[in-house]
Parts: structure tokens; sequence; C-alpha cells
């Protein structure tokens, strides 16, 4: 039996006030998903059906949006989410290599935490910055016009290990 | 009212109908998946595409209402290239494992296929894995490979049953229907969802792989599983009864039926019914033939009538049809004079509940037409005065109800009746708790809805036609044969209904000659 998931008292405000703002109450379910993201770090499958009650919508139409985009993680991440891109301009200069440069560098398979539980590292598809390539995101920060030894500087600076 | 014309007929319609709906009217072919009438409109599979004169592309007809002076058509090349090309793309991943589906044969990508496929598939790449035998919960089975996501299972979850179990979840090529977390889809209505998937996705499990639906035999009915009277059609061979299907009454039950009503042909297959009369009391039971052993009770129930009308007690539940019920009551209440004739119901706390949807709490497909018949001859005695003066009668007859495990207080029904002298108990079905009865007992096979026509009225007083289907016992009889019968009239059994493919000598084998 899994914990019960709740949402800070703010976030909860936050979520009932999104639901007032748009002509459905669909509408809110991104904004109040990003807010479990946020306090949370991911989504975990509990926080569907505290959502499910707190909206007065079904799970089943939270799930759907919840599992239809890839923003929102589906498992734990470490404190840094890096997200590399590796859509057409950002591989063209290397965005790829980066990616498996960076998995060696911080002991890490992609997609899963590191044995610290500092850095998740994730291939991506495009996060719009392409005339920076290779970027990457690192939660909701942009890092761009990288190398390899720029990307380990600024993981660094930021507590990676 | 706007006209259009369609395929060069012209039609009138109700404002806001769509053009799909036009061509259903018309009764023109036009391929389609997602769109169902019972159900709202989601556009999705692109299938019921039209050439509408004027516009530069090609439309949905089931997103497109009809307007006044349109002219229409799936006739064009045009058309019949997108529906190709559109089914051949539902056909990506689809396993193409119809051999084994269990939808074979009532299939909507089969039927469409033949009529509009492209034939010659283009799809080169590897198909993409989903998940296969997905257990959905108690009845209904989950093949997503199979699935074009129609999303008809969702919107009926969605806006019939409002229990939103169903959802499609991920994206793209991944996307798969599903419940949240793996829950069950467990409500009285998910076979409705089997029955509008156009694919082999959702199976029953109650029917899967049990018999191929092209060497089964349909006919229409009248589900006599509760007062609604939903209109159904019941899937048999020789073996006896596979399964029963919704039929659409706008008036009724609209496209869907519930799943406890599904499971009434169950009772009726031959392993549980009664085949023989059942003589004797508890613990001693016999088999006697069912023609002269009716009778041989007839004479005597008839002798206790004329003696004492007050020695007889009839026992009714609202089970049996219009024809047979006024025919019964002229015989016991207006013939034999007897008056102590009571209402047997199923369930006195339950009988008036309703689900909002179709089922209600009167398990008795015609207590509505009983009453009406009753009406005339000054109503039932209240089942309290039967309390306690069970000794007093010397014949207690029972019109019982056919599925007997619908009557939750059948258990003290018979510990009651333990008391009378004797019992005629009128029955479908082999029951452990009647065999409890301890007063000296005849229990008569019955036909059940069925294997006969007639009508049942129900709870809103509409009186709902059916006819035979098939015969299952073939000495079982109806009520109105146990009239005949217990008047004393003999009966030509050999010109009785046969069970199909059955080992016995039918109709023509009797009447023929010999050389």
């Amino acid at each position: 039996m899994s914990k019960a998931f709740e949402l800070s008292k703010e976030g909860a405000e936050l979520v009932k006030k999104e639901l007032t703002r748009y002509e459905t109450k669909h509408s809110a379910i991104i904004p109040a998903l990003y807010q479990v993201q946020k306090e949370n770090g991911w989504v975990p499958p509990e926080s569907i059906e505290y959502l499910a009650g707190l909206m007065g919508l079904p799970e089943s139409h939270i799930n759907e949006v919840f599992s239809f985009y890839t923003m929102f993680n589906k498992v734990p991440t470490g404190k840094l989410h890096v997200q590399v891109c590796t859509n057409i301009s950002c591989s063209m200069n290397g965005g790829r290599e980066l990616a498996k440069k960076l998995c060696e560098r911080f002991n890490v398979k992609p997609g899963e935490v590191s044995k610290d539980g500092l850095v998740t590292i994730s291939q991506v598809e495009c996060l719009g910055s392409c005339d920076t390539a290779p970027m990457m995101q690192v939660n909701d920060r942009y890092i761009e016009n990288l190398d390899f030894e720029k990307a380990v500087q600024a993981l660094k600076e930021m507590g990676a290990q | 009212m706007p006209k259009c014309t369609i395929n060069g007929k012209e039609i009138e319609v109700p404002q806001g109908t769509t053009v799909i709906e036009a061509f259903k009217m018309l009764g023109d072919d036009i391929c389609h998946y997602c769109w169902h009438p019972g159900l709202s409109v989601a556009g999705v599979c692109r299938l019921c595409m039209v050439h509408i004169e004027g516009m530069p592309k090609l439309q949905i007809a089931c997103n497109t209402e009809v307007r006044d002076g349109m002219v229409v058509t799936n006739q064009t090349d045009d058309v019949k290239d997108t529906v190709k090309w559109g089914l051949d793309f539902h056909l990506i991943n689809h396993p193409l494992d119809c051999p084994i589906c269990d939808q074979a044969g009532e299939c909507g990508l089969q039927d469409q296929y033949m009529k509009f496929g492209k034939y010659d598939p283009e799809m080169a790449e590897p198909k993409v894995k989903k998940h296969k035998v997905v257990d959905l919960g108690p009845t209904v089975v989950l093949d997503s490979e199979r699935c074009i996501l129609c999303s008809r299972c969702v919107r009926f979850t969605e806006e019939v049953t409002e229990t939103n179990e169903l959802g499609i979840f991920n994206r793209g090529d991944r996307a798969e229907i599903g419940t949240v977390q793996g829950r069950p889809l467990d409500n009285n209505y998910s076979l409705n969802t089997v029955d509008i998937c156009p694919v082999g996705a959702l199976t029953s499990k109650d029917f899967r792989f049990r018999q191929r639906v092209w060497y089964l035999k349909d006919s229409e009915s009248i589900c006599p599983g509760c007062s609604t009277g939903c209109n159904v059609k019941v899937y048999f061979n020789e073996e006896g009864l596979w399964r029963v299907k919704p039929r659409y009454n706008a008036e009724v039950n609209g496209h869907w039926m519930c799943d406890e009503g599904r499971n009434t042909y169950k009772y009726v297959n031959a392993a549980h019914r009664l085949k023989k009369v059942k003589a004797g009391q508890s613990g001693d039971w016999s088999q006697e033939e069912v023609f002269p052993e009716t009778m041989k009770l007839g004479e005597k129930f008839r002798a206790a009538a004329e003696k004492n009308p007050e020695s007889i007690a009839v026992l009714v539940t609202g089970q049996y049809t219009n024809e047979e019920f006024k025919n019964f009551f002229e015989f016991v209440a207006d013939e034999l004079k007897v008056k102590n004739i009571f209402h047997w119901i199923n369930n006195p706390e339950k009988f008036d509940d309703f689900d909002g949807l179709l089922l209600r709490g009167d398990k008795n497909p015609n207590t509505y037409g009983l009453k009406e018949e009753m009406k005339s001859r000054g109503g039932f005695k209240s089942l309290e005065d039967l309390q306690g003066k069970m000794s007093q009668f010397e014949w207690v007859l029972v019109l019982g109800p056919e599925n007997q495990s619908q009557f939750p207080d059948l258990k003290e029904k018979v510990d009651l009746l333990s008391q009378a002298k004797s019992v005629i108990w009128l029955s479908a079905c082999e029951t452990p708790e009647l065999d409890a009865l301890r007063a000296p007992t005849h229990q008569i096979p019955m036909k059940t809805y069925i294997e006969k026509e007639g009508s049942f009225t129900n709870f809103k007083g509409l009186v709902q036609e059916f006819k035979r289907g098939t015969t299952v016992i073939e000495d079982a009889l109806t009520l109105q044969e146990v009239v005949a019968l217990l008047r004393g009239h003999e009966l030509d059994y050999r010109n009785r209904p046969q069970p199909i493919g059955g080992t016995k000598k039918n109709h023509f084998t009797n009447v023929r000659g010999q050389l």
C-alpha cells in the first residue's frame, strides 16, 4: 500500500485557483501536475488519486494527460535533472556524444538516478534552443553552447560530484 | 428540415442530423469505426470521409451536420483512396491474428477491410509490441495490439456509465487503452464495451474461445432478468445457449444491457434444467414421465378444487408471459374458483430499486402483466396470510421462478411449503434448495423464455412480444400446456418443438411413412 500523497497548503490553493481560471476543469490538469512535480520532484501514482479528489475529476482523465506528456517525470529523479537535447541541431553539434560522456563521467545510466542521488541524465527531444546547440536543461535552467568540459563545470557548480 | 443529396439520392433529415446519420438512414455503405449511434462524436478514426460539393477537402461524415442543399458522395476515387490508406494506417501495428482472434466473424476491421481495404499493405516496419491478455476486470480481457484506439469504450465509461474507468494512456504509437494503475473495469455494464469494440481488443471472459460466432444462430428475444425488459439477441447452437447481447430499442434499453442480464442464458442450458417430473420429498425423489404424471396430478387437483376451492393455494411469480397468465387464471381463478392466490416477489426490500440506467430490483419480466391479469379478479391476498396456515391447504401450486437464484428467500419459502400437504412446483431449473422440500412434491419442468413465445409487459406497461428461439428441453412444458394437462386434455407431444440437432426423432420422422 503506497503512502497517501498530499500537496502543500499553498500548492493545493494554487490548484484550486487554476480550476476557476479556465472554461473547463480539464484545462487545470497540466498546472496541477506541474505543481506536484515542483513540490515532489516527480509525479507519483498516488498523486493522481489525490488530484482527482482535489479537482473533482476522474483519475483516468488526469492519467491520460500525465502519461501523454514526457515532461512529467514518471520515476524519481536526482537533485539535478539533466536533460540533454539530442534533436537534430544538437545532435549535429555533438549532443548525443555529450549525453554519453556525461553518463560515463557521473557514472549513471540514462534516465536513472546516480548513486549519490544527485544526478539524473536523460536524452530529450528539441527544447527550442537550436541556435545555441548543443544545450541541456538542468531542472528549469538552460545551459547553452556546451562542450563536455563546460557541461561538467556547470554541473559541478550546481552541486554534482 | 434540410434536404440533401447523398450518392445521388435525395433525403430530408431533421435539423442537426450528421452526414453519417443520413447515410445510415439511406442504408448506404460508409466505412467507420469510432462513430457509434449511442455515443458522442470523437472523429478519431478518419475513415468516414465524404466529398461535399463546394468544399475543397474531404470531410468526415460523423462530425459534419447536414445543411440544406448539400451534395455528398463517398463514391469518388479520392474518397475511396483515402479510406483505403486510412485502413492501411490503422493496420500498421495491428497483429492481423484473425485466425486466433475471438472477434473474427463479427469484426469491424475484417468487415471494413473486405469492403474498402487496400489488400496490398506497404508497411515494412516492425510492429510495435503492446500488452496482450490484459485482465481488465471480472468480465473483460484486453488485447492492446488489436486496438485501433477508436475510443468507443472510453466514451462509453465516460458518458453512459459515468464511471470513467478507461482511458487512453501514453502517446503516439505507444498509446494504449487501460485503467489507472491496473484497477479493474468493474461495473454492471462493462460487457457493453465488448459489444461496441469494433475489433478484437476487448473480449468477454465468459464467451471468448468458446464458440466461433459463425457457428451460432441468433434469435430476437426479451431479457427475463428484470422488469425493464431489455431487447436482446440470444445466440445458440445445438449444444445450447452461449451468450446474450442487446438489441436496439430506443424506448426500452437504447443500445445497451447490463451484465447481469447477459447471464440469463446460463440457467437455460440443459445442465441446470429439470428434464422430467421430479416426484417425492426431501431425500427421496423419483423421475416420472412428464405428460402422464401431470395428467394424473390434474385429476387429483381438480377433484380437490371441486370439493373445496379453499383447500387450494396458488403462489405466483411474475415470470410467465401474459398469454400464460391469462390462460392460467381462467383455469384456476375462473373455472376452479380458487381464491387463495398469492404474489411471490423476489425481494421486498430491493423490489423497487433502480440503478439509474437499466437494472431494476424487480427480477421478474412480467410483474406488470401479472398484476393487470389479477386486477379484474380482485388482486392478490397478502403473503402474511400464508404464515401458519399452510397445513390447511390440500394442494399448493407454485408458479416458480425460471432462475431460482434470483429469489433470495427461496429457502424460507421451501421451509414454509414443507408444512403443506402436497405441493406442485413449476420450475425450469433443478435447485438444491427445492430438493429439501419436506412435503410430498411434484417438480414440473418448465420451458424458459427462449423456448416459448408470448409477450412480457415491462415496468412501464409496454407489451413486448417475442418468438421462440430454440428448444433445449423437449419435454419441458409451457404454462398453457400445464393448464391443458391439469384440465385433463391430451397433448400432441409428437408435434412439439424439438431441440436442434438432437438425437431424438423430429416432427418429420414422426409423420413420414415406412416402406
